[in-house]
């Protein structure tokens, strides 16, 4: 029983991290971003990279990792997906395929198929009552929840924050305030990124570093965000937090196979049931 | 000179007209009104002046050329506009939404005391700054929605029919608001639809019809104008 909620805690919060910055740009911009997984792979490669090839030390490597892939997010939204925004909604969503296959593919390029390894930054494991948890996936959790409280802080108390919440409830609106959204949009594809880098760069210690390590966390945090509600924050919180539990107590008492099907199972029940999600204003599709 | 000086503004939706060479003047801490019936373009003259539509034509502001500048810009020389429909952000709270008028300036000292000027314009908005704006009525809620333009500081405010689906008795108060923005030195162009109100405390009234305008002149004027008293006062 111990064992569920302390290995579910972990794996929620990793999701919830995958989660809100795909829910935000949807929210924000209206962007399903199907490029989100390559973000989080890029962070992975990002910190391997810096530390085996470059020697950087690794808590340095991980902040570069992060900002870099930030950059990456911010030319992106600038560079490819501003100019398709007065095109249909359909042009901008194969452009961000486009960039997750293609992210895919230069690594596969560079690194080949083999899954690399990233250091542990905490090397020893940690005894909960009985249940053994590497320091890594303990320092996941922390940076998760750390980093999750720094994003509800930046959005509630600093004007930057409130723009973005501004134009995601109204962006005629924002803009008769002078709030000029096509900024909004690129920071908050920026911040978007290096959330997914940051959950990349924190687990890449404890999941194999391959080229198509995106895929699953992109379908992850689709199904978290159907389940919560697109565009809702606190909905991909809740939404993250039932999907790792009940992933973890499938994993315990059936098998890890079957944990996989959880995330499709999820999505498909709350269409059903509830196509706006539970925190959703209204269904997105 | 005109605070703001529109000379041949026109305006296409695609390839219809939306207004047509249009001249209007709006002077230094003058209340115009724009009066005309559903359709006749009152709507869209605002937007073109803030540039939330793109227009051809000459269009100066304190004796600037704003026509090729964007809304933000417009916003930061001083032209804020209350839009059709006030726009607020709904989840948001009266406060953030106050506040997010004032998003350009980073005057904190002079933002917290127009904070106040507002609070003392419209009282209701101190007891409900906490809530979420959707809570409120819409009376309230077109108080909140032109606070929050006169948050940014305007020497020019724009309000787009701020008593469309108000009841009487608010929309008595914000008539009187209004005016007492003007008196207090901001410049207003008001487009109403209620003729009465407007012309009761307007300096002088521009009547729009299908794009264009049709008559202009002062409140006195316009109010015994016999051709628009059958048109706009029913009477």
């Amino acid at each position: 029983m111990l064992d569920i909620i302390i290995y579910g805690a972990v794996i929620s919060a990793v999701y919830a991290l995958l989660a809100v910055g795909f829910t935000l740009i949807f929210g924000v911009a209206r962007i399903l971003n199907l490029a989100h997984g390559a973000f989080y792979a890029l962070g992975a490669y990002c910190v391997y990279t810096l530390t085996a090839n470059l020697h950087v030390p690794l808590v340095i490597a991980a902040v570069i990792a992060v900002l870099l892939v930030a950059l990456f997010g911010i030319a992106m939204e600038r560079v490819l997906v501003r100019p398709l925004r007065r095109l249909p909604p359909l042009a901008v969503l194969m452009m961000t395929l486009a960039v997750g296959l293609m992210v895919e593919q230069i690594l596969l390029l560079i690194f080949g198929s083999e899954a690399r390894n990233v250091p542990s930054l905490v090397e020893s494991s940690f005894n909960f009552g009985g249940v053994l948890l590497s320091g890594q996936r303990l320092l996941a959790f922390f940076c998760s929840v750390a980093i999750l409280g720094g994003l509800w802080l930046f959005m509630q108390h600093t004007r930057l924050g409130a723009a973005i919440l501004a134009v995601s409830q109204d962006p005629e609106g924002a803009r008769y305030m002078g709030i000029p959204s096509d900024r909004i949009f690129s920071i908050v594809m920026g911040l978007s990124a290096a959330i997914a880098a940051a959950a990349g760069v924190l687990v890449a210690p404890f999941q194999s570093v391959i080229p198509g390590m995106g895929l699953l966390p992109l379908v992850k945090a689709f199904a978290i965000v159907i389940v919560g509600g697109l565009g809702s924050i606190p909905g991909s919180i809740v939404g993250a937090l039932l999907l790792g539990y009940t992933e973890t107590i499938v994993a315990f008492k059936a098998s890890i196979e079957w944990s996989q099907i959880v995330s499709v199972a999820a999505v498909l029940i709350v269409l059903i049931i509830r196509p706006a999600g539970f925190f959703g204003k209204r269904a997105a599709f | 000179m005109g605070l703001l000086e529109l000379s041949r503004l026109t305006v296409h939706y695609g390839k219809a007209l939306a207004l047509e060479n249009l001249d209007l003047e709006v002077r230094e801490g003058e209340l115009v009104a724009v009066l005309g019936s559903n359709g006749a373009g009152k709507t869209t003259l605002l937007k073109a002046i803030s540039r939330a539509l793109p227009s051809r034509g000459a269009m100066r502001f304190d004796g600037v050329d704003i026509g090729d500048v964007p809304m933000h810009q417009v916003v930061a020389r001083g032209i804020c506009h209350c839009p059709e429909g006030r726009r607020l952000f709904p989840e948001l709270t009266v406060l953030k939404n106050l506040q997010l008028g004032a998003y350009l300036r980073d005057d904190r000292a002079e933002i917290a005391a127009d904070l106040e000027r507002v609070y003392a314009l419209f009282g209701v908005l101190r007891e409900r700054a906490r809530q979420q704006a959707s809570t409120l009525s819409g009376g309230e809620q077109q108080m909140v929605a032109i606070g929050r333009a006169l948050m940014g500081r305007p020497r020019l405010l724009l309000l787009d029919e701020p008593s469309v689906g108000i009841a009487h008795r608010l929309k008595m108060q914000i008539f009187d608001s209004i005016r007492a923005i003007q008196q207090s030195g901001t410049a207003v162009l008001l487009v109403e639809q209620d003729a009465r109100s407007a012309l009761g405390i307007a300096d002088r009234v521009y009547v729009m019809e299908h794009g264009h305008i049709v008559r202009a002149g002062t409140s006195a004027e316009i109010a015994a104008d016999d051709s628009v008293r059958q048109a706009y006062l029913g009477v």
